[in-house]
């Protein structure tokens, strides 16, 4: 009895020693990797939390002229509430609405397509003609968006402004009069997510197309002895093989929801259109960084990054209850 | 492999020690010349404190301008002028004006300057964060000569007023402060602008009481006859309203009504002012831009485009009419006469309601938004005072303004200025221009306006004979045919400016200017519609523009213009 308790005693030690000894190998094991996220972790805290602490400018009455941000006038939450009411609010409002509906069209556009883009390029068995396809479609990822709104700006006036869109379809006989797609507002958020599109459908199908090349090809030999045909095979292996991935960069867009569309609608914008072109970036523009009513500019920051901290956590949530991949 | 680590590691050595003595250097330097200004004001023998220029200190200043003109090339000749007998380098950052608003606000954010400030801003953003230096001590040791000279006399109207930050003098305005007899050929203001081809065709009809209705008539009577300009369809009139030009389109009214250019308001005898974008004399004038633009003869992209695109298309010469100001479109201008077609360029005319005087040409107004100050952040303001000082000399002001001469011009036996074929044809060559002028200093430096001591005008284009010689063939023919000597006779007599004059440029609150820019808002977005609407829905469109308008808190606004009229009425006598 007693040699079994000392045993049993000797094994714990021998366990907890085990513990102790398995954590500190782990870090030894891992030192390379641990050294190389320090740099890294000491950027993130310098560059995205430290200056967090301009934040105070949200409820201050900041003049750059004072130099001290410590010495300004305090004014509680006035800015908060001048955004936010009267004809400020009336706009600011107006300007959250474009870019929700500006980035979900053009989330759900570039998701949709890279998916479909990314499903054909696996289908090809020719690498030579894919890997041109491929090029030739992260091309435009590479140009600025100056460039591109310059481009589609050109692309949308009319004829005699070298506008192709409009003379083809004039060619076509689909219209008869040329239209001016940029002076009607309810074109513009479709343009945007097109010209979205346009830039960036390729780059966005390298992780799809990464991810179809890790599906075990075992499980497409099985769904041939099955009678799977192509369509079905791309329907019952390829699609749910790849389901991890597309989750995993929704939620990762659903926090940028609110953070995309300045050049866009910056560059194309004009006065004619300003109601369904205006985003939250561009009010900050003109408001807040063009007037130097920075108080204003701020606070829409704080509200920007608020919100898409809250979409992100409701869409992880989300897709956890869904069975699915989360982010932490 | 052990010698080359040592060599490696003595290399980097090297260049830290490197690294470190030149980022000292500057900096010594400026401290070394900030004490100087320190002992300027006590000290009694002024020579020994002075900055003097040379080549054998050479120094580098960071200019930063807004202007439409780009960067001299590389190899510059004046640039090398400049070096070789000042030892002064240039550093450019060149803002285009419609990209200037959020480069300042940027700008102030970040707080670090350039030394010199070239600026455009209304809003005198850069002055009231505390950006520039406060002249008026500098310029009180002496040391300056040329620059006091230059703001002396009118220091009170350059001076700043407002309540931001101390009152005083920060910039010295780049046009307009004249010397000697003002000459000029150009007319650089406002107007409603048609192509001379137009006037030709019409057998060079008077062009004395124009109404909007004979202006237009004009231009439909030509566009009929001539669809196409160049294989490409004609445009009738373009509407300027692109970011930074909203005035092409909000402007006009008060030209129309008889009033000088105030920006947004008139301004009554009592000197009061009221804005008059939701008045009758605006109604007027976009109603009849709104049967026009129904009968084709306004571009439907005027709304839509940037202003590159709208002066790309003018300088294609299909655009038979504008509102605008001749130095906004210069560059179009530039580029039609420097393809030898003259007969695409425009001559203003002035279009009022019935029993109207045009008041279109005012005293030219000194520009007291624009012109350099020192930054905060310039370690040598004395240094950059100097290079301003010196280039308002006479001679760096012919070199800036003339060129070299013998090269660029030639004086006749009267000691007068003028420029052979071959020079003229030289200085209306744009790439010439960026190897042998300094176009973007020039349009932001202090200028000596008018005329020289020796008689001679501040430029080619102010010097009577040489302005009517150099025109091409085809401009003098036109005229002759008028009975004209210069554009400028194509305007009005200017009377004397009131004592406010001009509105535009009084500088606003904060509150205010975020007042204004929702007008602007307003008048960009609604009267697109109204001008491109149909004429049936004329009425409605209107009224619901004019209650966009009055939801702007419009009195404030007007508030703090007339309480800036009543202050430069007290302080500008």
């Amino acid at each position: 009895m007693a040699e079994i308790a000392v045993k049993k005693n000797n094994d714990l030690d021998v366990t907890i020693v085990k513990k102790k000894n398995k954590l500190g190998a782990k870090i030894i094991a891992q030192r390379g990797l641990i050294l190389m996220s320090v740099p890294i972790l000491l950027y993130k805290i310098l560059f995205a939390y430290v200056p967090i602490y301009g934040w105070l400018i949200a409820f201050q009455n900041y003049k750059p002229q004072i130099r001290n941000i410590f010495k300004q006038q305090w004014v509680g939450l006035d800015n908060f509430k001048k955004l936010f009411t009267g004809l400020m609010g009336d706009r600011f409002i107006r300007d959250i609405i474009n870019t929700l509906g500006q980035s979900l069209l053009t989330l759900i556009l570039s998701t949709v397509f890279a998916i479909v883009l990314s499903l054909m390029l696996n289908e090809v068995k020719n690498t030579a003609f894919k890997r041109v396809v491929q090029n030739i479609t992260y091309m435009p990822h590479f140009l600025s968006w100056i460039i591109v709104t310059g481009l589609v700006s050109v692309a949308l006036s009319l004829p005699s402004s070298g506008g192709f869109i409009n003379s083809t379809l004039m060619a076509l006989h689909l219209i008869k009069e040329p239209i001016l797609f940029l002076s009607k507002p309810d074109y513009f958020w479709g343009i945007v997510a097109g010209s979205n599109l346009w830039k960036e459908l390729g780059w966005n199908t390298i992780l799809y197309v990464a991810a179809m090349t890790a599906i075990d090809p075992t499980l497409y030999e099985a769904a041939e002895i099955d009678g799977a045909g192509r369509y079905s095979k791309i329907w019952n292996v390829t699609l749910p093989g790849i389901r991890p991935t597309i989750v995993i960069l929704l939620v990762m867009s659903t926090g940028y929801i609110l953070q995309t569309g300045f050049e866009l609608p910056y560059f194309l914008g004009n006065g004619v259109v300003v109601e369904r072109a205006e985003t939250i970036d561009v009010f900050v523009m003109r408001y807040g960084y063009q007037l130097g009513n920075y108080n204003l500019a701020v606070v829409a920051g704080i509200f920007k990054t608020a919100v898409g901290l809250v979409v992100v956590g409701l869409s992880n949530f989300v897709s956890g209850r869904l069975g699915q991949e989360t982010l932490v | 492999m052990k010698l080359k680590k040592i060599l490696a590691g003595t290399m980097a050595v090297c260049m830290l020690i490197a690294m470190s003595a030149c980022s000292n250097s500057p900096a010594s330097v400026p401290s070394s010349s900030s004490e100087d200004s320190g002992s300027n004001a006590t000290s009694s023998t002024e020579s020994s404190n002075k900055v003097v220029l040379s080549p054998d200190k050479p120094v580098t200043l960071t200019a930063w301008i807004t202007t439409q003109e780009t960067a001299p090339a590389p190899d510059n000749k004046i640039t090398k002028l400049i070096k070789d007998e000042l030892g002064v380098t240039i550093e450019y950052q060149i803002v285009t004006p419609d990209n200037v608003d959020q480069a300042i606000g940027v700008m102030i954010a970040g707080g670090d300057y350039p030394d010199l400030v070239g600026t455009t801003d209304l809003k005198l953003r850069l002055l009231e964060a505390g950006a520039l230096r406060k002249l008026d001590d500098y310029l009180a040791t002496g040391n300056y000569p040329k620059l006091s000279e230059y703001v002396e006399p009118y220091v009170k109207r350059m001076s700043y007023i407002g309540t931001a930050v101390e009152k005083g003098l920060y910039i010295f305005p780049n046009y307009n402060r004249f010397f000697g007899e003002i000459q000029g050929g150009t007319h650089w203001g406002t107007g409603f602008w048609i192509q001379k081809r137009v006037l030709v065709d019409a057998g060079y009809p008077d062009l004395s009481n124009m109404t909007l209705e004979k202006y237009f008539g004009l231009i439909e009577n030509f566009m009929a006859k001539n669809p196409k300009t160049e294989g490409q369809p004609t445009i009738g009139f373009e509407v300027l309203a692109a970011t930074g030009h909203e005035w092409g389109l909000t402007n006009p009214p008060q030209f129309l009504a008889g009033y000088p250019n105030n920006g947004g308001v008139i301004v009554d005898d009592k000197n009061v002012a009221t804005i008059f974008a939701d008045k009758q004399i605006a109604k007027d004038y976009f109603q009849v831009l709104n049967k026009e633009y129904a009968k084709g003869v306004i571009d439907s992209e005027s709304f839509t485009q940037t202003f590159d695109q709208y002066l790309a298309k003018l300088a294609t010469g299909r655009v038979l009419g504008m509102h605008d100001q001749r130095w906004d479109f210069g560059t179009a201008n530039d580029a039609l006469v420097a393809a030898g077609k003259p007969e695409l360029t425009w001559v203003a005319c002035m279009p009022t309601y019935e029993g109207v005087q045009p008041w279109y040409m005012d005293r030219d107004v000194m520009n007291i938004n624009q012109g350099f100050g020192v930054s905060v952040t310039c370690k040598q303001p004395e240094v950059a005072l100097a290079f301003l000082d010196t280039m308002l000399t006479d001679k760096w002001q012919k070199i800036i303004s003339w060129g070299i001469e013998g090269e660029d011009y030639m004086v006749d036996k009267d000691g007068k200025f003028y420029r052979t074929q071959q020079q003229r044809d030289n200085y209306n060559n744009v790439t010439w221009r960026a190897s042998n002028r300094l176009m973007a200093l020039r349009d932001v430096l202090p200028k000596h306006n008018g005329s020289f001591d020796d008689g001679n005008a501040f430029s080619p284009d102010d010097q009577p004979r040489e302005f009517f010689d150099s025109l091409l063939k085809y401009d003098q023919d036109f005229l002759k045919s008028y009975n004209k000597q210069t554009w400028r006779q194509f305007m009005n007599q200017p009377k004397d400016n009131p004592a406010y004059y001009p509105c535009w440029n009084i500088a606003l609150s904060d509150e205010v200017n975020q007042i204004n820019q929702q007008l602007t808002d307003a008048n960009v977005q609604y009267l697109p519609k109204i001008i491109m609407g149909s004429t049936d829905s004329f009425e409605k469109n209107w009224t619901e523009y004019v209650d966009a308008i009055h939801k702007v808190n419009v009195k404030a606004y007007e508030d703090a213009i007339n309480a800036g009229i009543q202050e430069r009425v007290k302080n500008w006598q």
